[in-house]
């Protein structure tokens, strides 16, 4: 296991365990516009080849600390009743296939939760930005270093207390150049994540 | 070597904009002006003629859906009223009540609260601010309208009632690294504050309907009050003002 991945899981265990599992009454959480969310989260990429093209069979874990400022109150009535989040994320990932390499970028994310179900939020996320990897140049698909990463997802937060919630879900992700050096075919992947947000 | 210096000027310029801009003056409140142009109101009455006051009902829809009042909107009504000094003492339905044979002001309040988010607005804004790397964040404000309509209905001790109404909005604009729950608390606080006291300037200029005719003691001087709209000094006035930053550094 690797040692990023060790520390991760014991931060994880470390907030749980400090974190103070009251539920207040059952009342529902209050994220309300200016409210800030921090969150941490881990998960592990597994390729996609979507085309013949495609033969890199890239994976590893990737770490995801993110920053959002909620922008609306809750909007809507229905089933799709939530709320609109502006952030940012670094995302670095360890390729550990097909060599050690890794890449690191920061991007910017729009996150919808919906704000229905009181402690169980889902949400839909959608990010992108520059990425830097030194698995470019030694893989067939991609040739230069600097790449861009666009990513959309969806997840599930369960609020733990009234400001911090755990975090499960899906992303799909996808790295590529922009066409500024050839070849660029692209680097396609799912990310299943976890993680902790602390809202304050 | 020159050609680096540019970019890295460049780079260095836009983060220290996005950063000193973002966090800076980073958000202020409008009120509108009143739609009603009640003066403020003042009057002297006399002590022994004023009768308490029982505060009923308070309603409140929130963009038309009833809601349960919040404690602290009836503490600010009842306080509103209390600092008025219209009347003898102050009672809240569920709690201590006046006798039932003594002269008394009865009141129910309806609060209509209409908040537009700007969701949408928000949403598309929030976007372009963070595809520009957030250089934009400064640039582009973020948008929250809220306004009050207030209708209060007052029943004297005889059964005849009055009826006031006062209508309120403001707006608050904010940049993304600016935000802060406090700033919409500040604009729901002077908006729901602005209203109430120009419903209460309308009480005032009413206050002889209020009053118990009362037969002076001649060996007694008439002892009397000064009535009016208490305002802090803090008060929103209708014009753009920039908030003492509150937001996280």
């Amino acid at each position: 296991m690797p040692l990023l991945t060790r520390i991760l899981i014991l931060f994880a265990l470390g907030s749980l365990m400090t974190t103070t599992v009251v539920h207040a009454a059952d009342r529902s959480p209050t994220i309300t516009v200016g409210t800030q969310e921090v969150g941490l989260t881990a998960g592990y990429m597994l390729h996609h080849r979507l085309t013949q093209d495609h033969t890199t069979k890239q994976e590893g874990p990737a770490f995801m600390p993110s920053w959002m400022m909620t922008v609306t109150d809750p909007v809507g009535d229905g089933w799709y009743r939530g709320q609109v989040s502006i952030g940012a994320e670094i995302v670095y990932i360890q390729f550990r296939e097909p060599f050690l390499t890794h890449g690191v970028g920061f991007n910017p994310k729009i996150k919808y939760t919906f704000a229905g179900l009181d402690r169980i939020r889902p949400y839909a996320e959608f990010a992108g930005g520059p990425f830097w990897t030194d698995l470019a140049g030694k893989i067939p698909e991609e040739s230069s270093r600097f790449n861009f990463v666009l990513t959309a997802g969806f997840g599930i937060s369960y609020f733990l207390t009234d400001h911090a919630a755990l975090n499960i879900g899906y992303r799909f992700h996808h790295i590529s150049n922009a066409g500024t050096r050839y070849p660029n075919i692209g680097l396609n992947a799912s990310l299943p994540f976890g993680g902790f947000s602390f809202f304050f | 070597m020159t050609g680096q210096i540019f970019p890295r000027l460049l780079i260095g310029s836009m983060l220290t904009m996005t950063l000193g801009l973002g966090t800076g003056c980073s958000h202020w409140i409008e009120l509108a002006a009143p739609t009603d142009t009640t003066p403020p109101a003042s009057a002297t009455v006399a002590t022994d003629a004023r009768v308490p006051l029982l505060l009923e009902t308070i309603r409140v829809t929130h963009n038309g859906s009833a809601i349960a009042p919040p404690a602290i909107l009836e503490r600010q009504v009842l306080g509103a009223i209390e600092a008025t000094r219209l009347f003898s003492q102050h009672y809240q339905s569920g709690h201590a009540q006046p006798a039932a044979n003594q002269a008394r002001v009865t009141v129910r309040l309806s609060i209509d609260n209409l908040v537009e988010p700007h969701a949408g607005q928000a949403a598309w804004r929030g976007l372009l601010v963070g595809a520009s790397m957030f250089t934009l964040a400064p640039f582009i404000p973020l948008n929250y309208d809220y306004g009050a309509q207030m209708s209060l209905e007052m029943e004297r001790w005889d059964g005849q009632t009055k009826h006031y109404s006062a209508t309120s909005n403001g707006s608050a604009h904010y940049y993304l690294f600016g935000a802060n729950p406090e700033v919409i608390e500040q604009l729901k606080g002077q908006v729901t504050e602005a209203c109430l006291s120009s419903l209460l300037d309308q009480v005032i200029q009413d206050s002889t309907f209020f009053l118990a005719g009362t037969t002076q003691p001649q060996d007694r001087p008439i002892r009397t009050v000064s009535v009016a709209v208490h305002r802090p000094s803090s008060r929103a006035v209708p014009v753009s003002r920039s908030l003492p930053d509150s937001s996280p550094r």
